[in-house]
């Protein structure tokens, strides 16, 4: 199977002189196009790092991501943005909403192109998601009048308005609590199954239990990686074992 | 700690601080030296006054004086300190000649006089009484500021030579609006050339103190003292006359002060609006935990305290050397105020007073402190500003804007508190630009004479009774070659007559009346119309006032010894004649004509100004003016500087535009660094969100360009009315040239908000998704 992410050697130092930090050093990743992958670690071990840096949302230092054919470091401002908007996914771990439009407005925000574009076809696949994510009937309330769950279904709604090829989803469930982030995390395994492939960092083991891979970071490296079968919604528990055991191995 | 928090915030927010501070600076510099002239300009008029021993009441006369009826008068009356009567030898300006030029185009009464003995001196440069010598001549200051003289020059009067031996500051005659001027010479002197003028009567009374100067003038004319000549002067006038021009530059530099502001203020407003937003979350948490709202205030108050502080103290400081220049003419016409210290004091008051307006200002701003619901900041760390109008805007409703202009007008609906502050200075910049050039248009425009009792004719010949014995013989003369010019294109007479007028008393005053054809050279009229019929009067806004009359109300005056009722069918403003004349079409076989004056225009447009002169030497018993040089000289000078306000105005507010707009929008966007991180993430390029907010500039810009522009066109028609008319003229429209008020005004304005937009927007590029999106 082909990728639709390939990271090469990735390395990403924040700061200057005597105050850099090494966050990447040199990190290779693949992610397969309709894979699941979880990315697991302790604090400061460069897991968002990674997924900022194979997205394209952050400048890497040296290194090189490729977007299936397309190295990202290659392509300007606005190609870069057309990519993001059109091909990518993006769910963070606050839900992060534009404050003065209603949830509506707020999903079909990436795709509403030109005002010539048919809104009302584009609100009808927004309402189809919302009804799909549980969030139905909420279209006209405002961001401050929902729930963090709702907000945060509102928002990986609009991560897939543009039918990504990948979606990357930062903590998603971090501020949930945990019926919330049951709910979601089995709305992003529904979304994997349809084919887009979903890159996901977490410290949630019953969250990295559902991806095809878990990949273990530490001190800026990936130290290990897991591979699972296919979620299909049973053997949670073993799963889970599975997963701390791979934490254990590499001592995080 | 104040001191640490203080320096700290300074030092994030360098360039809104420096501006912030700049205009405190400006506004307490402009108050601080508009209080200290203003007590110097007082001061100044005061002690010249004092010096001058200047008059309370003159009535200028020509004809003879009945000294024993005047001297009786005087007697009688107790409010009379003191009085006497000067001679003023009216001379033809032609026949003054300094140096190697006439005053022949002065529009001024020029006449000798020698010094007075008792009071009304004449003070020199240095303020003391001149005793000129013979063969000295001193010149009124007036035509050494205007160039016509100067120290040492030759003045050649019928033959008799004078050197210039110094310049004179008169207390009556001081100002140019006065339209008489007094050159000093020696008794000797004046008895060479008293032949050769009209000799005039001035009449000059000292009155007691509390003494009220109306009743006087009702009692001097009731006793029928002498008052063949313009209407009588009182100190109150004088006073007036003599601080008017530089009156005027305090009004401005208060009125540009009053506008910096404004402009500091909206400045401060958005500082803090942008500051508590952005502190939201924190000043919620401070409430939480039971910091008083008072407490919280101190820390911002303490900031502006510094800022205005500072910026107060050097506004002050910078005011000092800049007093020189404009006191310069106040000390050139009126000499010194005496103690400095009095003119100091009301400076630094006035920077103190806009340190204190600041603090104020802030304090009021802060009480949004108290709005703030604790929960509600914790919960959504910003504020929730709900609007219906933004509520029926939705994006799945759209189907007429792109996403991008979209989002721009949208923030604009959902946060319009913050862009008032955007929209008003918007709209002061456009009010500014406007205003000052529809003035300046008005005045340059031709047919603003009319508006201050003129009429548009090539010239104007005046046959006075001042000036020639035989008033009627002379005008008739002048008539004839009128009637047989070929060139002459249009012409027509008007009769200025005293009358006698029963007053609503029913006692008989005396009545000044311009008889003649008011169609033919229109004036503009301040309410009602031009005389038609005969029984029809329009009075000049000062007798209007004067009489309490009003359009529809009746004057009786007494018409060759019968009682003729007219009714008011006009009120006009008028510069001519002391301001207070009235119009009328009837005729008067019998009476006392004090002047018959003569409008004309030619067929030959070219050569205007050589018919002119060929007249002057033709009547040289006349006084022959052309209107374009009368014109120039009563406006000119304000003419030039309007349009250099005028100037000044646009680029000012072009420069304010432009530096306000900057910092707004480079403040909008480091508040907006979430919201633009989020869309960034999404996928929005740089110049997607650059368009997003140029559509939020130029959604506040078509607002604040078109309220501008009315309220310009309406208030600013107001305001500018204040202003021409303490020029003479009550009433005016605005002649507006719509090429500059509706397009390039507008133009100007608006590539200064597209250009500082670009320049406040330009950190877009290097805002890093990732150092924001976390923020949340």
């Amino acid at each position: 199977m082909s990728n639709i992410i390939t990271g090469k050697n990735i390395v990403k130092i924040f700061g200057k002189g005597n105050e850099q930090a090494k966050a990447l050093n040199k990190v290779n990743v693949e992610i397969a196009k309709g894979e699941f992958v979880a990315v697991m670690g302790p604090s400061g071990s460069g897991k968002s790092t990674l997924l900022f840096a194979l997205s394209g949302m952050d400048e890497i230092t040296s290194g090189m991501v490729k977007f299936g054919d397309t190295e990202l470091s290659k392509l300007g401002e606005n190609a870069l943005a057309d990519v993001r908007r059109t091909k990518m996914g993006f769910v963070f771990q606050q839900p992060t909403m534009l404050r003065n439009l209603n949830l509506l407005d707020n999903i079909i925000l990436p795709s509403a192109q030109k005002g010539k574009k048919d809104t009302a076809k584009l609100a009808q696949k927004a309402k189809e998601l919302m009804n799909k994510a549980g969030i139905a009937g909420l279209e006209n309330r405002d961001t401050t009048e929902v729930s963090g769950g709702q907000l945060q279904r509102a928002g990986i709604c609009r991560a897939l308005m543009n039918e990504p090829e990948i979606l990357f989803a930062d903590e998603p469930t971090g501020a949930l609590n945990s019926k919330s982030a049951e709910e979601i995390m089995e709305l992003l395994v529904d979304i994997n199954k349809e084919g887009t492939a979903i890159l996901l960092v977490t410290h949630d083991t019953k969250v990295a239990a559902m991806a095809d891979r878990v990949l273990f970071t530490k001190d800026g490296n990936i130290a290990s990686e897991l591979t699972l079968q296919k979620f299909n919604g049973r053997d949670r528990k073993a799963r889970c074992e599975t997963v701390l055991a791979g934490m254990a191995a590499v001592g995080i | 700690m104040y001191l640490k928090i203080i320096r700290n915030d300074i030092r994030k927010s360098r360039l809104i601080t420096t501006t912030i501070t700049a205009f405190i600076l400006v506004a307490a510099m402009l108050t601080a030296l508009a209080a200290s002239l203003t007590v110097n300009l007082f001061g100044a008029i005061d002690n010249m006054l004092l010096s001058a021993k200047s008059v309370h009441f003159m009535q200028m006369h020509t004809g003879d004086v009945d000294m024993e009826q005047l001297q009786s008068f005087a007697q009688t009356n107790d409010s009379v300190k003191e009085y006497q009567v000067l001679e003023f030898l009216n001379i033809e300006g032609a026949d003054i000649v300094i140096g190697d030029d006439s005053l022949a185009g002065s529009i001024q009464d020029n006449g000798l006089c020698v010094q007075s003995k008792k009071f009304d001196f004449l003070l020199n440069l240095n303020g003391e009484v001149i005793q000129p010598a013979d063969g000295e001549i001193y010149v009124p200051l007036y035509y050494m500021q205007e160039g016509n003289a100067a120290l040492g020059d030759t003045v050649t009067i019928h033959g008799v030579s004078f050197t210039v031996a110094g310049f004179l500051r008169d207390s009556v005659m001081n100002a140019a609006l006065v339209s008489s001027k007094r050159f000093l010479v020696s008794q000797g002197d004046f008895e060479r050339v008293r032949e050769h003028g009209q000799l005039e009567y001035l009449i000059e009374f000292r009155l007691a103190e509390d003494v009220s100067f109306p009743a006087f003038e009702a009692a001097y004319l009731a006793a029928e003292l002498p008052a063949n000549g313009p209407p009588a002067i009182t100190y109150t006038q004088v006073k007036m006359i003599n601080g008017i021009t530089d009156g005027i530059m305090i009004a401005v530099l208060m009125l540009v002060s009053l506008l910096v502001i404004i402009v500091a203020f909206l400045c401060i407003r958005f500082t803090l609006l942008a500051k508590i937003e952005e502190d939201y979350k924190e000043i919620g948490v401070l409430k939480a935990v039971g910091i008083r709202v008072s407490q919280m205030k101190k820390l911002y108050l303490a900031k502006y305290g510094a800022i205005s502080g500072v910026a107060c103290g050097l506004g002050f400081l910078t005011s000092l050397p800049l007093q020189r220049p404009f006191l310069q003419n106040i000390r050139l016409y009126m000499g010194e105020s005496g103690s400095a210290l009095p003119g100091l004091l009301w400076g630094l008051l006035g920077a103190i007073l806009i340190c204190g307006i600041i603090l104020l200002y802030v304090n009021g701003v802060l009480g949004r402190f108290r709005k703030i619901s604790a929960a509600q900041a914790v919960r959504y760390g910003a504020p929730q500003e709900k609007s219906k109008s933004s509520k029926i805007f939705r994006l799945s409703n759209n189907r007429l804007f792109s996403r991008n202009i979209f989002l721009g007008i949208k923030d604009v609906l959902s946060r319009k508190k913050l862009y008032v502050t955007m929209l008003m200075v918007l709209i002061i910049s456009s009010f500014l630009m406007i205003v000052p050039q529809n003035i300046s248009s008005t005045i340059a425009d031709d047919s603003f004479i009319t508006y201050m009792g003129m009429g548009i004719c090539d010239v104007n010949i005046g046959v006075m009774r001042s000036q020639v014995e035989d008033v009627a013989g002379k005008a008739a003369e002048v008539s004839d070659v009128l009637a047989e010019d070929e060139n002459v294109e249009t012409y027509v007479f008007f009769t200025g007559m005293m009358l006698d007028r029963k007053a609503d008393d029913k006692t008989i005053e005396k009545f000044r009346v311009t008889l003649g054809d008011y169609s033919v050279f229109p004036i503009t009229y301040f309410k009602g119309r031009a005389p038609q019929t005969k029984s029809e009067i329009a009075l000049s806004v000062l007798n209007a006032e004067d009489l309490e009359k009003n359009v529809g109300d009746e004057i009786i005056l007494i018409v060759d010894g019968a009682e003729k009722h007219l009714t008011v069918c006009g009120i006009y403003s008028d510069v001519t004649n002391g301001g207070r004349t009235a119009q009328a079409t009837f005729s008067v076989n019998s009476g006392d004509v004090l002047s018959v004056s003569m409008a004309a225009t030619f067929r030959d447009r070219q050569n205007v100004g050589t018919a002119i002169s060929q007249y002057r030497k033709q009547f040289p018993f006349a006084k022959v003016t052309g209107i374009d040089e009368s014109t120039q000289q009563m406006l000119g000078s304000i003419r030039d500087a309007i349009q250099m306000a005028s100037i000044v105005a646009v680029l000012s507010s072009a420069l304010l535009t432009l530096l306000v707009t900057v910092l707004f929008i480079k403040m909008l966007v480091a508040r907006d660094r979430y919201p633009i991180a989020i869309l960034k993430a999404m996928g929005f390029s740089d110049a997607d969100i650059r368009r997003q907010y140029l559509t939020r500039s130029i959604t506040v810009l078509a607002m604040g360009v078109i309220l501008g522009t009315i309220l310009a066109n309406t208030l600013g028609e107001l305001a500018g009315m204040a202003i021409v008319s303490s020029f003479g003229a009550a009433t005016f429209d605005f002649v507006v040239n719509p090429w500059l008020v509706y397009l390039v005004s507008p133009l100007l304005i608006a590539g200064c908000v597209v250009i500082a937009t670009m320049l406040g927007i330009s950190g877009i590029q290097t805002l890093k998704i990732l150092d924001h999106i976390k923020e949340a």
